[in-house]
């Protein structure tokens, strides 16, 4: 067990003391998993579309602009309330598997998010409208979809291991 | 009389043998517990992406491109399958260890707010089968249906994290 004195800092401090304690915890928790799965119900509809699997009359544009605001908007509720989690025990967390393997997968999660935004969402008006998406924009669509699964259950499983 | 039946369902529960086939497969079977727990996870998930996104639209406040009777017909679905599963792998838990659930006030008010919620959603989606427009043809169903949606969500976001609480009761009702 490696003790890291930023983690350790942040542990110290009242605020991380006082959640804590006492209905802080649950509190956080509890607003966390509201967050997060309707983080993870609203990717879902979009992954589903990319892979053309429903939704296929409308276009892949203007589910993801009526939808990813929602998903940005309950992702920063979420990241918050999960800081409130890890804040009072973050050595802890730092040092559990299943909470190393979420922090890989998010990461894997946002940068696939980002080659969607930046490389394969360029070709758009060709797939649009399309029941079928390109080739880029399914495997995108089928990354995002087994990358947040791995999420939920890594995180999820953060609570059974001892370390 | 209330006390007495539960106390009767816990105790024919604890003795059946189901409960000895997930005691066995959740201590046996490594990782189990949290696979079980994700399934529940990713089923609320699933609903919601249906019924709490239907809320969101039918109060204005989402997908205002979508009618709300289109995202019914096509999202609703999601919320009927997701309780099967959700049903399914909670039951797991409660066969468990039945007297932590069955005896807990959280638990006894996840389901008070569940069953709501899934009646509304019912005559929601029922109502509108019909006829596209039910929920739009008079200023009071547009009412009705504007104050179903706002119960519906309070409800379903009252039911997850209840759930959470369940296993925090301790804090919410202590001694």
């Amino acid at each position: 067990m490696s003790l890291s004195p930023l983690w350790t800092w942040l542990e110290s401090l009242p605020i991380s003391i006082y959640i804590a304690g006492g209905w802080g915890f649950p509190l956080c928790e509890s607003i966390h998993v509201l967050a997060s799965t309707f983080v993870v119900g609203s990717i879902l509809m979009v992954d589903l579309r990319l892979l053309g699997l429903a939704g296929r009359r409308h276009p892949v544009s203007r589910i993801t602009r009526e939808i990813v605001p929602w998903t940005l908007g309950a992702c920063a509720v979420s990241v918050l309330a999960g800081f409130g989690m890890f804040m009072g025990q973050a050595n802890h967390y730092m040092d559990n598997r299943a909470f190393q393997v979420k922090l890989a997968l998010l990461l894997l999660a946002a940068m696939n998010m980002g080659i969607f935004h930046l490389h394969t969402s360029r070709g758009i008006a060709r797939w649009d409208t399309a029941g079928r998406p390109s080739a880029a924009a399914r495997l995108g669509g089928a990354c995002s979809l087994l990358l947040w699964i791995g999420i939920m259950l890594s995180a999820r499983w953060i609570g059974h291991l001892t370390r | 009389m209330m006390t007495h039946a539960l106390t009767l369902l816990a105790r024919t529960l604890a003795r059946s043998s189901a409960r000895t086939l997930v005691v066995y497969l959740l201590n046996n079977v490594p990782g189990l517990p949290p696979i079980v727990q994700t399934v529940h996870l990713l089923s609320v998930a699933a609903v919601m992406g249906s019924i709490v996104l239907i809320d969101l639209r039918v109060l204005g406040l989402a997908l205002p491109t979508q009618s709300p009777a289109e995202l019914v017909r096509r999202l609703m679905p999601w919320t009927w399958w997701a309780l099967p599963f959700l049903a399914t792998s909670g039951l797991v838990f409660v066969l468990n260890s039945p007297s932590r659930y069955l005896f807990n006030p959280v638990f006894g008010l996840k389901f008070a707010m569940l069953a709501p919620a899934v009646i509304l959603a019912a005559v929601f989606q029922r109502a509108g089968a019909k006829d596209a427009r039910f929920w739009e043809l008079s200023r009071g169903r547009r009412v009705a249906a504007r104050t179903i949606a706002c119960a519906s969500l309070f409800l379903w976001v009252g039911v997850v994290m209840a759930g959470r609480w369940i296993a925090y009761a301790d804090i919410l009702f202590p001694g």
